[in-house]
C-alpha cells in the first residue's frame, strides 16, 4: 500500500494537470492590434486574486472587470464596441 | 544531514525564501524607504531573542517540545487548539498560494505554452512525492532547493546594490507612502514564519534572523537602487519588476528560479513543520498514537495534497478573499509563536532563571505586531472572522478528540 499510494497520486496530478479549458473564440495578437487602432474595441483583464496579482503580464490600456458580473459592467459599454475579455 | 547549520538552513529557510516574503520585502522597501532595513533588523532581533528564550527552556527540561513550554502555561486543549490553528491553514493556504504563483511564473518566464495550472498541479504532485523519501533525502531536497532561491536573490541582490541607478541622496528621503508604512513595519515579522521552531535547530536560533537581515537588506538596497518607491510599494510582483531592472531578462529568468524553487522549499518546509507538530501532539498523547513514530510522513501528505489540489482547483487562487485567508493563517502562527515564547519565559522565570528584558518584552512587541497588521488591514473584519472560525474549529477538535479518549484525559489529569 505505501508503494502504491506515489503511484496514484501521481496518476491523479498527472490527470488533473491535461485539464483543458473548454473552446471559446479567440483572436490573435495581430487581430488585437488592428481592431485597437479603430477605437472601437475594449480589452477587459476579467482576471482577479492570484491569477491577476501573480502575472507579469498585463495588456497595456486593459480595464480590470470581475468576470462573475458581467450583467453589470456590460452595460457600461455601447452597443457597436466589441468587447475582448482577457482571464489567462 | 550531519552538518548542524546545514539542518538549520534546510529546515528554517523553507518560507524565507518564498515569493510571499519578496512581496512583503519588496512593498515594505518602497512604503518605507531605507528605513526597512532598520526596521528588518528589529524584527531579525525580535526572533532570535524569542528563539533564545524557547531554547534556553528546550535545554533544561526534558518535555522540550513547544507544545509542551505551552501546555504548562495554557494548558492541554489550549496548547493543541493553538498548534492546529496555527500551522495547518497556514501550510495548506500557503501551498495554494505560492504553487499557483510558480505556474504563473513558470508560464511567463520560462514555456509560454505550458498551461500554469498545469504546472501548479505537476508541482504539488512532485513535493507529495518527495515528501515520501526517507528523511536524510528530502533533508537533501530541500537544501537544494533553499540553496538555490537563497543564491538567486543573492546575485540579483548583490549585482543590483553595485549598479544603483538612483543616487544615494534620492534614496535617503524620508519614506513617501507613509499610510501603508504601519502596515509594512509590521508585515516583516512575517518574513520569520516557521523559522524558529524545529527541534533540529537547538542553539542555532539566530542563524535565520541573521541571515534573513543580510540577503533581504541587501535585496531592499538593490531594489529601491533600481525602482522608484511607487512603484515598488504598489506593485504585486516587486520582485520580478526590481530583478528585470538590473539584469534584464536574465534578471527574470534568475527570478524565475528562485520563484520556483523558494515556493518548493516553502511547501516542503512547512509540511516538515507541521510534520512535526504532529509527532508532538501524538507523543503528548493529543493525537492518535500512530502518529508518534512518525506517522504523519504517510498521512500528512496526501491529505495536504488533496486539501491544496482542492483549493487550486474550485479557483481559491482566482479570489480576492485567498489573500484575507493566508494573511491571517499567518497572523495566527504570529499569535502562536507570541504565546510560546511568553509561556517560556515564564517558566524560565519560574525555574527561577533570569529572563533578559528583550525576552521579556520580545513577546509583547510581536503580539502588538500581530494587532498592527490586523487593524490596519482593510479586510480585518473578514480577517476577525476567519480568525474566530479557525481557533473555535481547532479548539473543538481538541475537545472531542479528549472527550472521546477517557483514556487520555486520565493521563492529562494526572500530568
Amino acid at each position: 500500500m505505501k508503494r502504491l499510494l506515489p503511484l496514484l497520486l501521481l496518476f491523479f496530478f498527472a490527470g488533473a494537470s491535461l485539464l483543458h479549458a473548454s473552446d471559446v473564440p479567440t483572436i490573435s495578437k495581430d487581430e488585437l492590434k488592428a481592431q485597437l487602432d479603430t477605437g472601437k474595441t475594449v480589452v477587459l483583464d476579467v482576471r482577479s486574486g492570484r491569477d491577476w496579482s501573480s502575472s507579469e503580464f498585463k495588456i497595456k490600456g486593459a480595464i480590470r472587470a470581475a468576470g462573475d458580473d458581467i450583467g453589470k459592467w456590460s452595460k457600461d459599454y455601447k452597443k457597436d464596441q466589441k468587447l475582448v475579455l482577457y482571464c489567462a | 544531514m550531519k552538518s548542524p547549520i546545514l539542518l538549520s538552513l534546510a529546515l528554517g529557510c523553507g518560507w524565507l525564501f518564498s515569493p510571499e516574503v519578496l512581496v512583503i520585502t519588496g512593498n515594505s522597501a518602497g512604503n518605507l524607504g531605507l528605513l526597512a532595513i532598520p526596521l528588518l533588523a528589529l524584527a531579525a532581533f525580535l526572533f532570535s531573542t524569542c528563539g533564545k528564550a524557547i531554547n534556553s527552556v528546550q535545554l533544561g527540561s526534558k518535555e522540550s517540545s513547544e507544545l509542551q513550554i505551552l501546555r504548562q502555561s495554557i494548558g492541554a486543549i489550549p496548547a493543541a487548539s493553538l498548534t492546529l490553528a496555527a500551522c495547518f491553514p497556514l501550510l495548506i493556504l500557503a501551498a495554494t498560494a505560492l504553487l499557483v504563483t510558480s505556474g504563473y511564473t513558470f508560464n511567463e518566464v520560462f514555456l509560454y505554452w505550458f498551461p500554469n495550472f498545469g504546472f501548479a498541479f505537476l508541482l504539488l504532485g512532485l513535493l507529495t512525492l518527495v515528501q515520501f523519501l526517507p528523511m536524510k533525502q528530502l533533508l537533501r531536497v530541500q537544501l537544494f532547493c533553499v540553496s538555490l532561491a537563497g543564491g538567486g536573490i543573492l546575485i540579483l541582490a548583490v549585482y543590483g546594490s553595485g549598479t544603483s541607478v538612483i543616487p544615494l541622496s534620492a534614496l535617503l528621503h524620508m519614506p513617501q507612502q507613509l499610510s501603508g508604512a504601519a502596515l509594512s513595519s509590521a508585515l516583516l515579522l512575517f518574513l520569520f514564519a516557521g523559522s524558529n521552531l524545529f527541534h533540529g535547530q537547538q542553539g542555532r536560533f539566530s542563524l535565520i534572523p541573521r541571515l534573513a537581515f543580510i540577503v533581504f537588506s541587501l535585496w531592499m538596497f538593490a531594489s529601491l537602487s533600481h525602482v522608484n518607491p511607487e512603484r515598488l510599494a504598489s506593485s504585486t510582483i516587486p520582485y520580478m519588476t526590481a530583478s528585470r531592472r538590473i539584469l534584464g531578462d536574465t534578471g527574470r529568468q534568475i527570478m524565475g528560479v528562485v520563484v520556483v524553487s523558494g515556493s518548493c522549499a516553502a511547501v516542503i518546509g512547512l509540511t516538515l513543520l507541521c510534520r512535526e507538530k504532529l509527532t508532538d501532539l501524538a507523543q503528548a498523547h493529543m493525537a492518535p498514537a500512530f502518529l508518534a513514530k512518525g506517522g504523519g510522513r504517510w498521512i500528512l501528505p496526501p491529505l495536504v495534497a488533496i486539501a491544496t489540489g482542492i483549493c487550486m482547483a474550485t479557483g481559491l487562487a482566482g479570489d480576492e478573499i485567498l489573500e484575507t485567508l493566508l494573511r491571517s493563517a499567518l497572523l495566527l502562527w504570529l499569535l502562536y509563536y507570541s504565546a510560546v515564547t511568553l509561556a517560556a519565559t515564564l517558566v524560565l522565570k519560574k525555574e527561577q532563571q533570569t529572563v533578559s528584558l528583550p525576552a521579556r518584552v520580545a513577546p509583547l512587541l510581536l503580539f502588538t505586531g500581530l494587532l498592527a497588521v490586523l487593524f490596519t488591514n482593510p479586510q480585518r473584519s473578514e480577517m476577525f472572522v476567519i480568525l474566530i472560525c479557525l481557533l473555535v474549529t481547532s479548539s473543538a477538535l481538541a475537545a472531542l478528540w479528549f472527550f472521546i479518549n477517557p483514556k487520555e484525559r486520565l493521563k492529562k489529569e494526572t500530568l
